[in-house]
């Protein structure tokens, strides 16, 4: 990967087992700088285990990921350097309150402390969480800690998020402000890569699109080239090729 | 699954169902043996340690049951009651005060995951109870108190044999249901904002209790009486520590209204116990409190200086300072890492203290000779017990611990921050053990043996520990209960703890050994040397750990990340 522009994220053959189960096998993937990545697929589908990969959190079987051009296994220091990142299924550090908490991540990511505490107080401002005060980040509600990761992942202004589900269990307002924030950073030379099952979000924002399915990736490329003249569902239903009807079943119900 | 479909044709008559059928016990019981099938399946390394474990149990069972059973092997007819009292009180103690402070309880059946489901309490008691009976521990407390059986029989024939077969059988429940009912009301209480500084205080006295037993064990083996003996079982058969066990012998001794009575307590005992029980599972079925500050109010003060405790304002304000402050508020914050901490202090501090001093006092004019070399001795078990509670520092973090790792935090730095953070709370109680030791033994000279050797044989045990939590490390479940561990980690516990004690131990002994050898000129080196090699050991831990964990960081995460 020593072209002369690299792209924010590339994939490499990555591969992994679990036991007997293959979670992802073999997936290539190029994220562009700039771009707004959004990755879909069904449940089990592998996305968690590749953007798992992808930044550093499980080692793959084989194969190899690049952000920016370093090597996220063998140089993981400058990779992680340029990386934000809101896992999903991961618990934060909670026993800590929201200000402790994003000031713990800025501190962890070398940041002056004042630069810490005027950027916690913003994101915490815009992110209606200011209003928590000493509440512990364990008893936030499960949209508050959505939004306190996604915080955590902003507080140091990486060239490349990576985010897990972040429209999971977040109200509508605060989804239009994510969206808001999101469009924002993209707008200034930042790429994002997210996972998502809410198409309408993902065909509102994204101008990439690629569809995970078996742990393959079977669609990928702009918003245009995967959906052509037909709607994202209709789509992402044929490659993923689920039912979309009950039968004679759950007639009980 | 009998679900009929309901023709399209009649639409409007409500499809049938049928009527739920009620849950028993033995659901329960089933549950239980699934989820440890399942836990063992296609894992060698789980499977070994569930056999490690069995065997261990065995070996407990066997040893048990003959030391039950001796007074009729041996015909030493005197003994079935001292045997039976004593060794049955033990027992239930034992139960009542290790998975408090050392073991944990197996709490794969979470009861919080019972909570929509519609039963009631009562089934859910008893189904819980039935399944915490599957188990090696219960099963070899089962056996070895068989040896009681064996003892009543041989005295009182075929009656009094059934009579201690009854008492065994409720005296395991009440071990199980102390158990249980204690660490449920102790996570309880550590939950609860109001009462839970008085809950680590009830900890901490608990765990104190051993001291005094362990005395009092050592001091009875020191001189075997028959008739103490027998007044302390007789004592003892009337409380419900020991009254179902004593049951047989008092059939066997013609007492039958005794035995009787004796059974009745234990049946009200065990009653009372899941009543207590019960109580305490419904709070914990609730959802839990994190029993953290208020919310509300917010605080004056930048997003970093609310991260520092004000004890802290002199670490610099990085990423090395962050980690410490993190870790020293966890400690705190976190009831597991409270009562890890709060119970390896309190044994680590009080056990030494007391069966020093204690002998000393108990033996006076005895062939007891408390010299420098006894004392750092006993300072070497307990800088390596208070190090030995880091033995799975990440399991307490879990999947948290991902934080760090898309920080990149190196293994040095992270593994230096964490030994700090844990010595802000251990160091200050060490020199505080000294200070009472040297007290009570009259000796001022000593402070330097005592404060050099508990530094040493420290700062050795975290470069253990370091490696330790790095490769053995283990997940917690991730329940309200700080006491809860998964199946099977109990073994892996107590192995990893004695791999710990025995290295720790090793790289200890240069002290004690120099302590006995180099006389009167230690008495001023020790202090000094001690705290240079601790410290020394301790720096090399983590920087060659650090190595170790910087190579294995994902394999860390998936092992102390809980599996759902
Ligand atoms: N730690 C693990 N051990 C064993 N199997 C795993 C593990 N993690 C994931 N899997 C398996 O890998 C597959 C992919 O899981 P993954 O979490 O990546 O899916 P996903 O696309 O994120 O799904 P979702 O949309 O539900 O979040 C699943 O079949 C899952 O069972
Ligand atoms: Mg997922």
């Amino acid at each position: 990967m020593n072209r002369s522009a690299p792209a924010a994220l590339a994939l490499r053959g990555l591969v992994k087992r679990f036991d007997t189960k293959v979670a992802v096998s073999g997936l290539n993937l190029d994220v562009p700088v700039g771009s707004f990545y959004g990755l879909l697929g069904p449940n089990g589908a592998g996305k968690t285990t590749t953007l798992s990969m992808a930044v550093g959190l499980l080692r793959p079987d084989s194969g190899s990921a690049w952000v920016l051009g370093h090597d996220v296994w063998a140089s993981p220091l400058q990779a992680k350097q340029l990386l934000g990142v809101m896992p999903d299924g991961v618990r934060l550090f909670d026993r800590l309150t929201g200000p402790e908490l994003l000031a713990y991540h800025g501190l962890l990511r070398g940041m002056d402390p004042a630069v810490v505490d005027q950027r916690a107080r913003e994101l915490l401002d815009v992110l209606a969480l200011a209003d928590a005060g000493r509440t512990l980040v364990v008893d936030y509600s499960a949209g508050m800690k959505k939004k306190i990761a996604l915080a955590c992942a902003l507080l140091h202004s990486p060239r490349l998020l990576v985010l897990d589900e972040p429209f999971e269990a977040v109200d509508p307002v605060s989804a239009a402000l994510i969206r808001e924030i999101l469009q924002r950073y993209v707008g200034n030379g930042g790429t994002v890569i997210f996972s998502s099952h809410v198409l309408e979000v993902v065909e509102r924002l994204c101008t990439h699109v690629a569809i995970l399915a078996g742990g393959i990736i079977q669609r990928a490329g702009t918003l245009d080239e995967v959906r052509g003249d037909r709607s994202l569902e209709e789509v992402f239903v044929e490659v993923v090729g689920g039912r979309t009807a009950t039968g004679e079943e759950l007639a009980w119900l | 699954m009998a679900v009929t479909v309901a023709p399209a044709a009649d639409r409007v008559t409500p499809p049938r169902v049928d009527p739920p059928r009620p849950v028993r016990t033995r659901h329960f019981v089933r549950l239980k043996l699934r989820l440890m099938g399942n836990n063992l399946r296609g894992q060698a390394w789980r499977i070994s340690l569930f056999v490690l474990g069995v065997c261990c149990g065995l070996w407990y069972a066997v040893t048990g049951f003959v030391l039950f059973a001796l007074p009729a092997l041996a015909d030493e007819p005197a003994w079935a009651l001292p045997m039976a009292g004593i060794g049955g009180g033990l027992l239930v103690l034992g139960w009542l005060l290790l998975p408090l402070v050392f073991f944990g309880v197996d709490e794969s059946l979470d009861p919080a995951r019972f909570a929509l489901l519609p039963l009631s309490r009562r089934t859910l008691v008893t189904g819980l109870f039935a399944a915490a009976l599957v188990g090696t521990p219960a099963v070899a407390t089962l056996v070895a108190t068989a040896g009681l059986v064996v003892t009543a029989g041989a005295l009182g024939g075929w009656s009094a044999a059934l009579v201690a077969a009854c008492g065994v059988v409720v005296g395991l429940f009440v071990c199980v249901a102390v158990s249980r009912a204690v660490t449920s009301a102790f996570a309880t209480m550590l939950r609860s904002r109001r009462v839970r500084d008085l809950a680590a205080v009830l900890l901490a006295l608990l765990a104190a209790l051993l001291g005094p037993a362990q005395i009092a064990v050592i001091n009875a083996a020191g001189r075997v009486d028959l008739d103490a003996a027998r007044t302390v079982a007789r004592i003892v058969g009337w409380t419900p520590l020991g009254a179902p066990y004593t049951a047989g012998v008092d059939a066997a001794e013609g007492r039958a209204w005794a035995a009787a009575v004796k059974l009745l307590i234990g049946a009200v005992t065990l009653g009372a116990l899941l009543w207590w029980w019960s109580r305490s599972l419904e709070s914990a079925m609730v959802g839990a409190a994190s029993g953290g500050p208020a919310g509300g109010r917010s605080v004056p003060g930048g997003a970093v200086a609310q991260l520092f405790p004000r004890l802290l304002s002199w670490i610099s304000r990085d990423r090395y300072g962050a980690l410490v402050a993190r870790e020293a508020r966890y400690w705190w914050r976190d009831a597991r890492r409270r009562s890890n901490l709060i119970s390896i202090a309190v044994i680590g501090v009080f056990v030494p203290v007391m069966v020093n001093v204690g002998s000393r006092g108990m033996v006076d004019g005895g062939d007891f000779d408390a010299s420098p070399t006894v004392l750092s001795g006993s300072m070497l078990f307990v800088g390596t017990l208070a190090a030995l509670t880091l033995a799975n520092q990440f399991g307490f973090d879990g999947s948290a611990y991902a934080a760090n790792m898309i920080a990149g935090v190196p293994g040095r730095v992270e593994l230096r921050a964490r030994a700090v953070a844990f010595s802000l709370y251990t160091v200050p109680l060490l020199l505080a053990v000294s200070v009472v030791m040297v007290f009570f033994l009259r000796e001022p000279a000593w402070f330097g043996v005592a404060v050099g050797s508990l530094l040493a044989s420290y700062g050795v045990g975290l470069a253990v520990n370091m490696y330790l939590s790095i490769l053995g490390a283990y997940a917690l479940p991730e329940t309200s209960n700080p006491f809860a561990i998964n199946t099977g980690a109990g073994i892996a516990r107590s192995l990893l703890g004695f791999v710990a004690i025995l290295a720790t131990a090793v790289l200890g002994v240069p002290v004690v050994v120099a302590t006995a050898l180099l006389g009167d000129l230690w008495l001023w080196l020790a202090l000094p040397v001690g705290a240079a090699y601790g410290t020394g050991a301790a720096l090399l831990g983590a920087y060659l750990a650090g190595d170790v964990l910087d190579r294995r960081m994902p394999e860390l995460l998936l092992t102390v990340t809980p599996r759902r």
